[in-house]
């Protein structure tokens, strides 16, 4: 199994794991308001660190997806990345148990329109996407653990 | 790796992203910047909006110098005053009647989205800008009838906006605040008149 660790993947998976991150930082620093209400729609946060958060998480996912794809601090990105999908996963979750439907919020921060059983549903394959991205920060984790060349400058 | 260097590398972003979340936040034009702090109600509450305010409203100069009730009964008897609530909901029907009274609508909408399209003569209030506080103030400060019937609206369906901004200016003395629950949307629906751009 010790491809799933070689250097060649590695290198794929890390430029692939940062494109999305700065794929899905770019429309929340075009619009912090509109990020900061859909934050405000998930109601897992205080009132007061809502608009905090949507000013900061997207350049902490643009920082890491651009340390992924230049190769610099690649562990720490990948730690970085995969604390946020954790933090994504649990809001993700925690509104589908207990049925309040929201938009994600991912890759767009503006209301889908959606009916709430679209909502609902979406939210379920968001958690499936959201654990495929885990793996591939798990990949780049453990490859730059076994091979520390590979961690970065 | 040391797990220090890891950890410490870690907070070094962390840190960058906030300078620079700073810096673009700065840089950004009114529409787009926030404020650090959010003042929202209900962040952790998630029942349905509630047409009413659950919290006392601190007494203010325009409270306490009502206008004559004679001026909120005139051509809107059917919409009171309710000063013992932020806000009550009013259908298509109701809301289309008080435009052509000539009542006063607002648009709680971002600022982009009531350029694209809105109630005509609606004033915009975009709740979710960093200068609504402002914008609320300066219309206090305009010295309308505060019991004169407002129609708030926003995009209808889950949208909470018009609540939000409701709340606002309830608390700065308005009490006949109306919120049009079909939004914009329903607005469209019924294939009422629509205005562009960024004025009323």
């Amino acid at each position: 199994m010790s491809w799933l660790t070689s250097p060649w993947l590695t290198v794929r998976v890390q430029i692939g794991l940062g494109a999305i991150f700065l794929v899905a930082a770019l429309p929340k620093i075009a619009d912090p308001p509109s990020f900061a209400h859909m934050i405000y729609n998930y109601r897992l946060v205080p009132g007061a660190v809502v608009n905090a958060i949507a000013l900061v998480m997207p350049w902490v996912e643009i920082l890491a997806g651009l340390a992924l794809i230049l190769g610099v601090w690649r562990r720490e990105a990948a730690v970085v990345c995969g604390l946020l999908l954790l933090v994504f996963l649990v809001a993700i979750g925690v509104n589908l148990a207990r049925g309040h439907a929201v938009d994600c919020g991912c890759f767009d921060v503006h209301a889908a329109g959606k009916t709430r059983e679209e909502q609902l549903s979406d939210m379920k394959w968001v958690l499936v996407r959201d654990f495929g991205i885990l793996l591939l920060v798990a990949q780049v984790f453990l490859a730059t653990r076994r091979n520390p060349r590979l961690a970065g400058a | 790796m040391n797990r220090r260097v890891v950890w410490g590398r870690i907070a070094i972003l962390v840190v960058l992203a906030v300078v620079c979340a700073a810096a673009a936040n700065l840089a950004a034009s009114k529409e787009r910047k926030l404020p650090w702090v959010g003042i929202y109600a209900r962040a952790l509450d998630t029942s349905a909006p509630v047409p009413s305010s659950s919290e006392p409203r601190p007494s203010s100069p325009s409270s306490a110098v009502p206008a004559p009730a004679a001026a909120a009964m005139g051509a809107s008897a059917r919409f009171p005053a309710h000063p013992d609530k932020a806000s009550s909901e009013i259908g298509g029907d109701d809301a289309e009647a008080l435009h052509k009274e000539g009542r006063l609508f607002l648009d709680a909408r971002r600022s982009s989205v009531y350029a694209e399209g809105h109630i005509p003569a609606a004033r915009s209030f975009p709740v979710w800008e960093s200068d609504i506080d402002g914008r609320v103030k300066a219309f206090f400060d305009e010295g309308l009838d505060q019991n004169a019937p407002i129609v708030i609206y926003c995009s209808g369906g889950d949208c909470e906006d018009s609540h939000m901004l409701a709340e606002k200016l309830y608390m700065v003395g308005f009490n006949a605040l109306y919120i049009y629950k079909d939004g914009f949307p329903g607005w469209s629906k019924r294939g009422l008149p629509v205005t562009k751009g960024a004025n009323p």
